[in-house]
């Protein structure tokens, strides 16, 4: 909403306040402000006349003028082609400050040039706001003789002299995208009188009728229409064309002007016809209309059932609510109109409006919401402009379907509910006054005032509440305190799954891993099955492009795109991880842990230490990761990938089954799945959190402290390749017994001295005892039982 | 005896001559061992007066201990300055860094999350979740937006179907919760969540972004608890010393509803470009809750009030570290992620 500041003066005397106040004042009462517009800014401008005009003999298109401000002649270069001898012209004097620059004295090509010729948008006018055939558009402004030499209001005259606030206004104000609303608003926020024109009953009168109008649809349910057999076309006076300017609307003729402007003023849209064009003397509203139709501004529009149409005669004359049609719209030789005054739903004018991309200033008042009494009061105001403006006589007696549907209401509040609410005494008398602003007509019954709520403010105003909000607004909130809660204590703490998101984050943080977040919306060619995914996507019914049509179901194709982007920029070592929801058709949603690695996880060249980003290094951060959050190595098992070899490879990737369920998949990154990114091979591993928060995490417990030191002994044995290190220590802690306390692989070598098809594979078990300290002599049995069983389960062989 | 005296001047010199550890050896053995020349001189013992032998002796075994003491010193000596020496040989040029232990980083985003989520949990909230793919009754419908409310323009939203959206705020999980509560007071929770609105992705704007929104409904709870607890969270996030001021403003489910200003952190409201000249910067919406609301959830408004609130994270992460685009969140350059190492 623009609020012209000339425009406010005319209805609240503000002429003591500058514009910054009055932007203070607004934004304190809940109307941000959103950009000040000058319409025209400039100082230093004086009227002249070009009184010698010839070319510069440097240039193809400059002249040389001489110009006479009255108080002196100036010689002034100008290159406008509309720059004649005879013109009246806007001079910018030597030190006039316009919006781009200053005037300075100067030469021009060898010439003298004491000052500048004006084009209006040199002076700060928005190009929207000049008439199609303004000279300033190509040239200087041409002034008309009312200007005389020497005057300097030059743009108060034209209308440029204004500012506009623009306003950004609530949905819960809709009534504020009318003059006369904002203008009794911002008389309640100053606190001063608000003049409002009279005009109420001016559309009671009017010979009888027999226009019909009726509407099929029930989207449409009040329409006020009146004939008025005669008018008379013609300019608008100058201050209805300011006005209409200050809120970019342009001047056409007297006519289409009171539409515009009665719109503006009430916030009713509304629409004139030319009567030669109905010779049905009907109006029908339907939403079945299905085909083109030409709107007033020349452009076909497409029509779909559910569209609102204004139709007579069976044929569609506006589409309603948003624009007028071009066969029906008021020309030159118009001599008699209908006035449309219509409610229409505010959701059925919004949706075609955004369908034909047609957001008119009609539109989009009818989809914020209109004050209920507005068709009435805008039918009231046209026909007194009307009179006044246009000769309009004849009319007919208004025609109604329909009906407002609107009961004058009252809401109650007392000063000792308000002050409980806002935490800040408050006075009935505080309470009467600010009603008393806001012209609710307040009235002080026991402790209670009751508010009679206007129409225009039946949108908002329901409630007790709604009035506690008038008060603070208006009475500002400088002196509220800030207190805290005084209740009963209660235990602030985060849940086991918000406490196991933080230990994986901080896990992996420190681990070396950053931690991403990607888009939720993906397009849907990423979605592939996979034990990944979680099941059917979900696809939304209107996305903003193919790029985020769907909901993923899998984090991988978001890590690899994230991959993908480091990596084309030159970031190595690029190691990830991803917490996110995931959520799939049949209400399926599960949350899942996605780990990325590449390149090296740690590297130190120098003291020649790397660790890769391989499957092995994954492999040990989720094990080590799943033990941290207490689910010990023995209750995953690793079991082949045998489900998914489009994104993995399967000979570098397996699955992690935890209490048979499958946990997650992990290795690495399939070739061809890398190319379609054009990434490295990385490794990757997605876990389904979801699983790990239903299993029962691992008490920890405190062990005994053993007195008995450790003894630990390694074996090297030769295996066939095939033969899995899983088995080879399963088979070592199963003959050792007890007193094997841990066994691992350290070393897996292969080549000289070792047969092809074998790989010699080194283990270290660890012994302990907690009765003694354990002597070479005690576990050297132990040691050849082990032996043995490798070799009978296994054919394991001494290396010797 | 004259001889004891030779040897031991003897004795004494070759130990301080020796360079080195197998010399000292030699030295040791050239005197103290069985055949060495001290135990030679006890030989001389038996042809000495029966008288003199125990002085004899006695001169003797002093000579021993004197020269194993000498041993003793210069092996000592030797050691130190061995050890001299290979702590020489070992300098290090310090000024290389040879390993670089890399630490990982949480997202800036969450980072923030988390420093809301402490905060709060230190006055007694819980922090709830729910479903990002959320109900239309929830997300409006219970915040006393129905239908055909001008305020759904606002925030245009993804729908799935004609009942089901992504969430647009995180409102709709506070509806979940007053609803479970099915009347329990008081309650206190603060909700993080991911939100979707169907806005072209640009400097300023995502199609996605992150809000944590707080509830906190009991008895006598009044718009100044609101300011007090809005100025302990931004003590909490930006550090003490930043004011707080209240604009009115509108959301469907708070009346009545303030937007909340920060002054601003980088110039202290003397005006910057953080802060657009102003001195403040917005940085949440608020409210008291609306009575529709607690009424829809069971609660009676006439016994109970509350206040709720919602931070935009993205808008706290970009005030924090000073970030420019909207975008670069969700970018996730390696390089960028890597510099948010803390919250503080």
């Amino acid at each position: 909403m623009k609020l012209s500041i000339n425009w406010l003066k005319e209805f609240v005397d503000i002429a003591d306040l500058s514009v910054e106040e009055i932007i203070d004042k607004a934004t304190n009462a809940g109307f941000e402000i959103e950009d000040v517009e000058y319409r025209g800014n400039a100082s230093g401008l004086i009227v002249g006349k070009v009184i010698e005009c010839a070319d510069h003999p440097d240039s193809d298109h400059l002249h040389i003028t001489k110009v006479d401000i009255g108080e002196k002649v100036l010689d002034i270069v100008c290159g406008a082609p509309n720059c004649r001898r005879g013109l009246k012209v806007i001079v910018a004097k030597v030190g006039a400050v316009l919006p781009e620059l200053t005037i300075k004295a100067g030469k021009i090509r060898g010439a003298v040039s004491d000052g500048m010729l004006c084009s209006l948008l040199e002076l700060g006018v928005k190009k929207e706001l000049l008439a199609d055939d303004s000279p300033s558009l190509n040239g200087i402004e041409e002034l008309d003789d009312s200007f005389v030499i020497g005057d300097t209001d030059i743009l108060e005259r034209l209308g440029y002299k204004d500012v506009s606030l623009v306003v950004s206004i609530y949905a819960n104000r809709p009534d504020c995208l009318s003059m006369f609303a904002m203008a009794k608003e911002m008389a309640a926020i100053l606190d001063r009188e608000c003049r409002l024109p009279e005009f109420a009953g001016y559309s009671d009168f009017g010979q009888p009728t027999t226009f019909q109008l009726t509407s099929q649809s029930e989207n449409c349910p009040h329409f006020l229409a009146k004939v008025v057999n005669k008018v008379v076309i013609k300019p608008s006076p100058k201050w209805m064309r300011d006005h209409l300017l200050a809120n970019g609307v342009k001047s056409i003729n007297n006519v289409i002007d009171i539409s515009n402007y009665v719109m503006l003023e009430t916030g009713q849209p509304m629409h004139f016809y030319d009567l030669r064009t109905n010779p049905k003397r009907e109006i029908e509203v339907i939403d079945d209309y299905e085909g083109e139709y030409e709107a007033l501004d020349g452009i076909v529009y497409p029509i779909e059932k559910g569209d609102l149409m204004i139709t007579s005669d069976q044929k569609p004359i506006g589409i309603a609510g948003i624009m007028g049609g071009e066969n029906t719209k008021i020309l030159d030789d118009t001599s008699g109109i209908i006035i449309e005054c219509a409610l229409f739903d505010h959701a059925r004018i919004r949706r075609t409006a955004n369908r034909l991309g047609l957001q008119t200033e009609a539109a989009m008042r009818f989809a914020k919401g209109l004050d209920p009494l507005a068709q009435k009061k805008a039918m009231d105001r046209s026909c007194q402009l009307l009179q006044l403006l246009a000769d309009a006589d004849g009319f007919e007696a208004t025609v109604e379907y329909g009906s407002d549907n609107y009961t004058p209401y009252e809401v109650r509040e007392s000063a000792g509910h308000l002050s409980a609410l806002i935490g800040k005494e408050f006075t009935t008398d505080d309470l009467y006054r600010v009603l008393k602003r806001l012209d609710f007509e307040p009235r002080i019954e026991g402790d209670e005032v009751v508010a009679k709520i206007p129409s225009y403010r039946s949108m908002d105003i329901k409630l007790r509440e709604d009035i506690d909000e008038e008060v603070v607004r208006l009475t500002g909130f400088a002196d509220l305190e800030a207190t805290l809660p005084i209740m009963p204590s209660t235990i602030g703490q985060l849940s086991p799954i918000q406490k196991m998101r933080r230990a994986i984050r901080s896990f992996l943080m420190y681990s070396g891993l950053n931690e991403t977040c990607t888009y939720t919306l993906v397009r849907d060619e990423y979605v592939k099955a996979s034990p990944l995914c979680i099941g059917e996507p979900i696809t939304l019914l209107s996305p903003l492009s193919d790029v985020r049509r769907c909901i993923r179901t899998s984090l991988i194709d978001s890590m690899m795109e994230t991959l993908a982007y480091n990596e084309a920029h030159y970031n190595e070592n690029v190691n990830l991880f991803e917490l996110s929801s995931l959520y799939a058709k049949d209400n399926v949603h599960k949350e899942h842990l996605a780990i990325l690695l590449s390149g090296s996880l740690q590297e130190s060249k120098v003291i020649g230490n790397v660790l890769p980003s391989d499957f092995y290094t994954l492999k040990g951060l989720v094990m080590a990761l799943l033990d941290r959050l207490g689910f010990e190595k023995g209750r995953i098992s690793i079991k082949a990938n045998d489900l998914d070899s489009e994104h993995f490879n399967p000979y570098q990737s397996c699955l992690l089954l935890m209490d048979n369920q499958i946990l997650g998949i992990l290795g690495k990154i399939h070739p061809r799945y890398a190319q379609s990114f054009k990434t490295s091979e990385a490794a990757y591993c997605e876990l389904d959190l979801s699983i790990l928060c239903e299993a029962k995490a691992k008490k920890i417990k405190a062990p005994e402290v053993n007195r008995y030191p450790t003894i630990s002994r390694d074996i090297s044995v030769v295996v066939k390749e095939e033969v899995e290190a899983f088995d080879l220590l399963r088979t070592i802690k199963k003959a050792g017994g007890r007193l094997v306390k841990d066994a691992n692989v350290f070393d897996i070598y292969r080549g000289h001295g070792i047969e092809e098809g074998y790989k010699s594979v080194t283990v270290n078990i660890i012994y302990e005892s907690s009765e003694k300290t354990l002597k070479i002599e005690d576990i050297m049995p132990l040691h050849d039982k082990i032996l043995d069983e490798l070799n009978k389960n296994y054919q394991a062989n001494l290396r010797n | 005896m004259e001889d004891i005296t030779v040897l031991k001047r003897e004795a004494l010199n070759q130990i301080d001559r020796c360079q080195d550890l197998p010399a000292l050896e030699e030295c040791r053995v050239e005197y103290l061992s069985k055949k060495g020349k001290i135990q030679g001189l006890m030989s001389k013992m038996k042809d000495l007066p029966k008288e003199e032998k125990p002085k004899f002796g006695q001169v003797v075994n002093e000579l021993k201990s004197e020269v194993t003491q000498a041993l003793e010193n210069k092996k000592k000596a030797l050691a130190e300055a061995e050890l001299e020496q290979r702590l020489k040989r070992e300098k290090l040029d310090i000024t290389l860094d040879a390993y670089t232990p890399v630490y990982g980083t949480m997202h800036p985003l969450n980072l923030v999350v988390e420093a809301i989520e402490d905060c709060f949990i230190g006055l007694g909230y819980q922090v709830a979740e729910g479903p990002e793919v959320e109900l239309d009754y929830y997300n409006f419908e219970k915040a006393n937006t129905p239908k055909g409310h001008p305020a759904r323009d606002m925030q245009d939203s993804f729908y799935i179907d004609p009942t089901t959206l992504l969430r647009t705020h995180t409102t709709s999980i506070q509806m979940r919760v007053l609803e479970e509560a099915h009347g329990q007071m008081p309650i206190k929770l603060i909700c993080p969540g991911k939100v979707y609105r169907r806005d072209n992705d640009d400097a300023t704007h995502s199609h996605q972004f992150m809000q944590s929104e707080g509830l906190v409904v009991g008895e006598n709870i009044t718009l100044s608890d609101l300011k007090g607890t809005l100025q302990f969270l931004v003590d909490s996030l930006f550090g003490k010393g930043q004011k707080i001021r209240f604009r009115p403003s509108y959301f469907p489910f708070t009346e009545p509803s303030v937007e909340v200003d920060m002054s601003c952190h980088i110039c202290h409201g003397k005006g910057c470009p953080t802060c657009k000249g102003t001195g403040w910067i917005e940085i949440l919406g608020s409210g008291m809750v609306h009575p529709n609301v607690l009424k829809m959830a069971g609660i009676d408004p006439l016994k109970y009030s509350g206040f709720a609130f919602g931070v935009g994270i993205e808008r706290i992460a970009m005030l924090k570290y000073g970030i420019k685009d909207i975008r670069d969140l969700y970018t996730n350059d390696k390089r960028f992620l890597a510099s948010f190492k803390r919250f503080d």
